[in-house]
């Protein structure tokens, strides 16, 4: 079953890969990028079924029990756009190709330095004959990774200018998880891509994982009241934990609930709220009106001039 | 699986006529991180072999005992028995995309495409004897037949460049079209596949010149000579096609549309090819006497390919197989299998992967 579904899958992909994305690239001149246009068209087809999964599991949900009422349309169509820009098109191809870029000169400076560059399996030898487990492995460290990430985008004042635009929309829900600047994307597509190259997670297992913890991330975004118990809110990020987070209360360096998959870097590091059938208003009211209300070309310029303000000291 | 066993059964009894194939087809999954191998009988998956990262290319040893893939981007080169598709060892080796043997024997050369970097290795000990940094993707590689010279397709600068193998020095580097892909050495010339133009590049192997192009279709890729020589087959990935062109004039003969990217070939005993289909994970048999066309699915991306003959199925695995290995690969028992022809015993099999000198080892796995 399994097979037949993957098969599909490659005659799929190969077909819109013969017939639209080749063609383009002979035009261009670019065939020596064609392997990896076509492991790009995997990430963009990915982004595409984690929207199709995400909305699936979420409106329902959202549907089901809300929050608050969605009374602000404008506010969710301005997030649907920025989801749509992040997951299909552009951000992961420039990060694909700046990382593609990156990782030859990382390698072959290695190589000349007389090292090779070394893989998670080979430090740890259980891993190979355990693809299952490995994967399980390069989720908990790209998971970790992301948790300092978030710590820096709200303790880093030009970073937090940035990140403000995510954290200004009161009218939350699953498609707020992509409500970003491009330039904070880019920073965290950098840093997640730098990191799975350090580890070296296969390219294979890459889309993989940013679908998992998408989903994850799309999930605790959403406007239901959900938490999923004792034991549960310690294991995985809820719609609860995550909405916590999001209250003016934890704005900027004063933040709670920082993890994207696990609660348990929260836990260790001290920044954990596991207060149950606690689900707060959402917003920033301190950051400029722009931030919550403005479209997404607007939220953009008021982000970039705030960062700019910020590294200049004002 | 249960076809195999039935096939194996079958030829135990008996029963089977004697020319009966069972033979050993190694796929190279690029994107999915494993080899596949496929017996042709059945063309079902009867061993999946791990790599690390991305499989692409692979040679056979002189003597036939052990199968080397590299692994470019797990920096790892693994030698398997074809006959019984055991891993002997895996290796540390730095980024093996395209390698070959020279003809005779002596060197190892390697392309590095993604680190711009061509190795030269002394083929018995592996010891890295020069390494060149060289403009934009090296990619296939060709010798000399004396082994004096070989010449690297640069892939992203419309290169090909030729290396003295005495001095370690480039000779000559010459713009030969947009994305030189595979390079051949064919009756005193290079046959280069231009894989962002339509045509072969037929290339002075003295200083690089462009003598004559050969129209094949858009995407030209690769060329491979047919076993008894008198055909080149040359794969044409934009269009989607294998063009057989006649090896002694090098005119078209005859045009098989091949859906899927078409990219590496193998030959089976019986003539057939065997080839990757890089953007449909399939693999596509030919019948070159008729043309016809056969497929069937493998891993992502499949790229290398290789047919080792046998004559039986292979045994199905042993529980003990099944379970993560408790000892190096190339400890594991001598499979009890009968294979034809003059393939490899399994005395010289473990002959070659004895323990080397501490010395040898270091270098071996620089």
């Amino acid at each position: 079953m399994m097979s037949r579904i993957a098969d599909l899958y490659a005659q799929a992909t190969g077909w819109i890969f013969e017939h639209a994305l080749q063609p383009l690239l002979y035009a261009l001149g670019l065939m020596d990028w064609a392997e990896d246009a076509y492991a790009w068209l995997d990430f963009a087809l990915f982004g595409l079924f984690g929207i199709l999964v995400v909305v699936a599991v979420c409106r329902p949900l959202e549907a089901w029990r809300p929050v608050e009422p969605r009374t602000d349309r404008q506010a969710v169509r301005t997030d649907m756009l920025y989801t749509f820009l992040s997951r299909l098109g552009l951000l992961p191809l420039l990060a694909f190709v700046l990382l593609a870029s990156a990782q030859t000169a990382w390698e072959a400076w290695l190589t000349e330095a007389g090292l090779l560059p070394p893989t998670l399996e080979e430090l740890v030898p259980l891993l190979r004959e355990q693809p299952l487990l490995a994967f399980a492995a390069y989720v908990v460290i790209l998971d970790f990774a992301e948790y300092w990430r978030h710590r820096a985008q709200h303790g880093l004042r030009w970073w937090w200018a940035l990140h403000a635009i995510h954290h200004a929309q009161r009218q939350m829900t699953f498609w707020t998880d992509d409500r970003n600047h491009v330039l904070d994307d880019v920073l965290a597509a950098v840093w997640f891509g730098a990191i799975a190259l350090l580890i070296g997670v296969p390219p294979g297992q890459f889309p993989l994982i940013v679908l998992l913890l998408r989903l994850a991330e799309s999930l605790s975004h959403a406007n239901v009241r959900l938490d999923y118990g004792r034991l549960g809110e310690r294991l995985l990020v809820s719609p609860r934990f995550h909405r916590l987070h999001h209250a003016p209360l934890s704005a900027g360096a004063h933040g709670k609930n920082y993890a994207v998959l696990l609660p348990v870097w929260d836990w260790l590091f001290g920044t954990a709220d596991f207060r149950r059938g606690v689900f707060p208003p959402t917003g920033t009211p301190e950051e400029p009106e722009a931030l919550a209300s403005g479209g997404w070309l607007r939220q953009q310029a008021v982000g970039l001039r705030r960062m700019v303000a910020a590294l200049a000291g004002r | 699986m249960r076809r195999a066993r039935l096939a194996l059964c079958l030829g135990l009894a008996g029963l089977v006529p004697a020319t009966a194939r069972a033979d050993l087809v190694y796929v190279l999954n690029s994107a999915d991180a494993s080899i596949s191998v496929i017996e042709s009988t059945t063309r079902e998956e009867v061993r999946r072999i791990p790599v690390l990262r991305e499989a692409h290319h692979l040679i056979l040893t002189p003597d036939r005992g052990e199968l080397l893939v590299g692994d470019s981007g797990g920096n790892e080169l693994i030698a398997i028995d074809p006959a019984s598709a055991t891993v002997l060892k895996r290796d540390r080796f730095s980024n093996p995309y395209h390698m070959e043997l020279s003809p005779d024997g002596k060197l190892l050369v390697v392309t590095s495409l993604r680190r711009d970097q061509v190795d030269i290795y002394e083929a018995a000990s592996r010891t890295l004897l020069a390494r060149l940094k060289v403009p934009d993707k090296p990619s296939h590689l060709a010798y000399t037949p004396d082994s004096r010279t070989v010449f690297v397709t640069l892939q992203g600068a419309r290169g090909l460049m030729a290396i003295d193998l005495a001095t370690q020095k480039p000779l000559w580097t010459a713009d030969v079209g947009p994305q030189p892909a595979g390079v051949t050495w064919h009756n005193g010339k290079l046959l280069v596949g231009l894989m962002g133009s339509d045509h072969v590049a037929v290339v002075s192997p003295a200083d690089g010149k462009v003598e004559r192009r050969i129209y094949v279709g858009r995407g030209a890729h690769t060329i491979f000579p047919s076993p008894d020589g008198k055909l080149l087959y040359v794969n044409s990935r934009v269009d989607s096609r294998i063009t057989v062109l006649d090896a002694e004039t090098l005119d078209p003969r005859v045009t098989w549309p091949l859906p899927g990217g078409p990219d590496c070939i193998a030959f089976d005993p019986e003539g057939r090819l065997w080839v990757t289909l890089r953007w449909i994970a399939r693999v596509a048999v030919i019948d070159p006497k008729t043309g016809e066309t056969d497929s069937f699915p493998v891993g992502r991306s499949p790229h290398g390919i290789f047919v080792e003959k046998r004559a039986t199925p292979l045994p199905p695995l042993a529980v003990s197989e099944t379970l993560p290995a408790a000892q190096p690969a190339h400890d594991a028992p001598a499979p009890l299998v009968q294979t034809e022809d003059d393939m490899p015993a399994r005395p010289e099999a473990a002959a070659a992967s004895a323990p080397r000198p501490a010395s040898q080892r270091r270098l071996w796995s620089r």
